[in-house]
């Protein structure tokens, strides 16, 4: 493999630096340490080798069968089945079409790994020719993964990874209504066999006076909004050691929020290369959530507030916490 | 026949986002010397103690318990650590019970600590993620951390799972709710992480959805405290009452249980928490309890997540299955209700140590018998993948 397509088992842009920093509480200084604990392997894969083996290079899945009962496993993760004296098992290939086995959950804030591929679903399929739930992560091809478009039973296709090392994430589930019948038909079906609806960016419908005056008055609210949060010292930890451009665009209008290191600047005006655009017809909407009176992410879950790139979720996630922080510290 | 077992002491730490100024080897020896106050006693008159702590990451050392055994002053003498995911503090009641039952010792002490946010990710510059990762490797190794495996969406599989089975239950108003009034309670618990963080159900359906159907305020807070337990059989237990003056809390029925950690035929039943069915059901059964919902005036559940806590209360008998709501509106557990829940605010709103956190409600479960003068309380703890675990405990006022 060519130097510049290796990758590191830790990303790089994990990884601290060597150093540390003393916080004071109560009037007394106390040191904090940039430390990690970190073990690497060559971990064999033992017995289930020819399950990821068959996942990497045949695309194929594998289950184990019990010689006395039956049973398929999918994964087949036993050689001997515990429900007959420990009989022995023998690997068979099953279907790549499924059911869910029941509603899978959908992944918003996830762990730090994760936190660039969300929003993504993690469900249970039962494969044809299975007797039990193979563990998959769930994706839509038609732009965010949102609640109600995955269900139990919901028929779904497992899709292989054009890049594969012999791991569960070589391989993900579609629903297969998105697919023609041949692909639902097509064994060993690829990502890039499958069109993948470009992130558009929403159209927003022509203003006029009144769009523009509203606008103008919620611009009002959103000035309000960030001047309180930057006077509240939990919100502005909140955006502590962040940096963010975002444009937002609006029917009334266009505005920037700036995050910048515990600071919260609104203003009009377009930028040239943003980290991030939003886009939502009405600025309620955003007004709203940071005042705490309604929820950015559930916006963008039920299609009211549009972002252009699913990484920048953690900004939003920190603009959440600004809101309720400010929430909090209102109440108080 | 095995000895009776009762509680003689109980402490806790203040449970707190992040202990800048304590390590956990302090936390650890703070809940010791305050729980050897409450009951009255001395180190040199515990003959062991049972370390309650889940994931060596966060203390970032394996056999993380071995510099405590010298800080709690208990060296040449017996020492276990228990690691049961989310009910690690549950099982190491219940392996403390099972030793001073069985006669091996007289006194035990339980001491479950956590430092769940010493972790950090320096790509958000917040803990969370980094807590939550760190979780994460407690999902399947093979076929599910590579799937983006966490804590959150295993727990919501199974909620998904049962509200397919029961569609209306659970319903988000209800568990608004429910953690609104989690919140009024904490109240009381001047030890919690979030005493002061009151919020109406308005403001829990506004909260943001971190792993769908989970919003923020439905689901518990990642703590860092200690909790220990002074723990007696029968004769001894008496002895320490008469002289403190305190009742001792008997330990009455004790139940665990472990499901299958992969779904489908023969395996895990995803739509139910048979753990802890068979758990309470186990508890009730030695304690002799028929009829729970009447028998039993304070549960101090584990709640991870609050329509995980509805579950729960379906699955220990508390109400039907498919019939959380009832909860809320029957008024079964709102104040004034048949039952009294997780008085302390639960894990959502005192925080989640995680070894140390069933030993909290252990703690709250004793305060709330012995100050309010009330018969039985049951303790629960829940963990691992998809609420694999469940442990349940019953306790009585003397």
């Amino acid at each position: 493999m060519p130097e510049a397509e290796k990758k590191k088992v830790i990303p790089l842009e994990a990884i601290p630096d060597v150093g540390g920093h003393t916080v004071n509480v109560g009037g007394r200084d106390y040191l904090v340490l940039n430390d990690a604990m970190f073990t690497f392997y060559q971990r064999s894969m033992g017995e289930f080798s020819p399950f990821f083996l068959a996942l990497r290079d045949e695309k194929k899945i594998l289950g184990s069968r019990c010689t006395h009962c039956g049973q398929v496993r999918v994964p087949p993760f036993m050689t001997r089945c515990p429900d007959c004296n420990f009989a022995p098992t023998e690997l068979v290939e099953v279907g790549q079409v499924g059911r869910m086995l029941s509603t899978p959950p959908i992944t918003y804030f996830a762990n730090s790994l994760f936190q660039k591929q969300v929003p993504f679903g993690r469900g249970r399929v039962l494969l044809e020719g299975a007797d039990t739930a193979l563990s998959v992560n769930v994706y839509t091809s038609k732009g965010i993964l949102v609640p109600g478009l995955v269900k139990k039973d919901t028929e779904v296709k497992v899709v292989f990874r054009d890049s594969r090392l012999g791991e569960i994430s070589d391989i993900f589930v579609v629903p297969a209504s998105e697919l023609t019948p041949e692909q639902v038909a097509k064994p060993g079906l690829q990502e890039s066999e499958v069109n993948w609806e470009a992130a558009e960016e929403p159209a927003l419908t022509s203003a006029g006076p009144d769009e523009a005056n509203r606008f103008q008055e919620l611009y009002g609210q959103l000035q309000t909004l960030a001047a309180e949060m930057n006077q509240t010292e939990r919100a502005r930890k909140d955006i502590a050691d962040w940096r963010r451009q975002i444009q937002v665009k609006t029917t009334g209008g266009q505005l920037v929020l700036e995050i910048n290191d515990g600071h919260l600047e609104v203003r009009e005006g377009i930028i040239p290369s943003p980290d991030l655009v939003m886009v939502c017809q009405d600025l309620d909407v955003l007004v709203r959530g940071l005042a705490y009176k309604g929820s950015l992410t559930q916006a963008i879950m039920f299609r009211q507030l549009w972002i252009s790139k699913n990484a920048e979720f953690t900004t939003i996630f920190k603009l959440e916490r600004m809101a309720r922080s400010l929430a909090r510290s209102k109440k108080k | 026949m095995s000895k009776r077992v009762g509680i003689v002491g109980a402490a806790v730490t203040p449970f707190k986002a992040k202990w800048y100024e304590k390590t956990y080897y302090e936390l650890a020896q703070m809940a010791t010397a305050d729980a050897l106050q409450d009951a009255g006693l001395t180190i040199d008159q515990v003959d062991g103690v049972f370390y309650g702590i889940y994931n060596d990451i966060f203390q970032r050392a394996a056999i993380p318990e071995h510099p405590l055994q010298g800080i709690i002053g208990l060296q040449n003498k017996f020492g276990i650590r228990i690691s049961n995911g989310g009910a690690t503090g549950a099982y190491t009641m219940s392996a403390a019970h099972a030793y001073l039952a069985a006669g091996r010792f007289k006194i035990a002490l339980v001491l479950g600590v956590e430092k769940a946010t010493d972790v950090f990710d320096f790509q958000s510059m917040s803990a969370t993620p980094e807590t939550i990762k760190t979780i994460g490797w407690s999902g399947d190794s093979f076929f599910e951390q590579k799937l983006g495996w966490t804590a959150a969406d295993s727990y919501a599989e199974v909620v998904l799972a049962y509200m397919d089975d029961h569609p209306g239950d659970l319903k988000p108003e209800v568990t608004a709710q429910i953690s609104s009034l989690l919140s009024q309670q904490v109240r009381t618990n001047e030890f919690a992480q979030r005493r002061y963080d009151q919020v109406t159900p308005e403001e829990v359906m506004n909260s943001r959805t971190v792993v769908y159907p989970f919003k923020e305020l439905e689901i518990c807070v990642y703590s860092e405290g200690a909790a220990a337990l002074l723990m007696a059989e029968e004769e001894t237990a008496r002895a320490i009452s008469r002289l403190t003056g305190k009742p001792v809390i008997w330990v009455t029925g004790v139940g665990e249980s472990n499901e299958h950690s992969f779904a489908g035929k023969n395996q895990k039943l995803m739509s139910r928490i048979m753990s802890d069915h068979i758990a309470a059901h186990q508890a009730y059964a030695m304690a002799g309890i028929k009829d729970p919902l009447h028998a039993i005036d304070v549960v101090e559940a584990h709640d991870a997540f609050v329509h995980q806590l509805g579950i729960t209360m379906a699955e220990m008998g508390f109400v039907p299955l498919g019939r959380a709501n009832d909860l809320i509106e029957e008024g079964i557990m709102t104040p004034g209700g048949e039952v009294l829940v997780n008085p302390c605010g639960g894990l959502i709103y005192s925080g989640h140590a995680v070894g140390a956190s069933n030993v909290m409600s252990a703690w709250s479960a004793r305060r709330e018998l012995i100050s309010r003068g009330l018969r039985r309380a049951l303790i629960h703890g829940t963990g691992s993948t998809i609420a694999q675990y469940g442990v349940a405990m019953v306790l009585e006022h003397d």
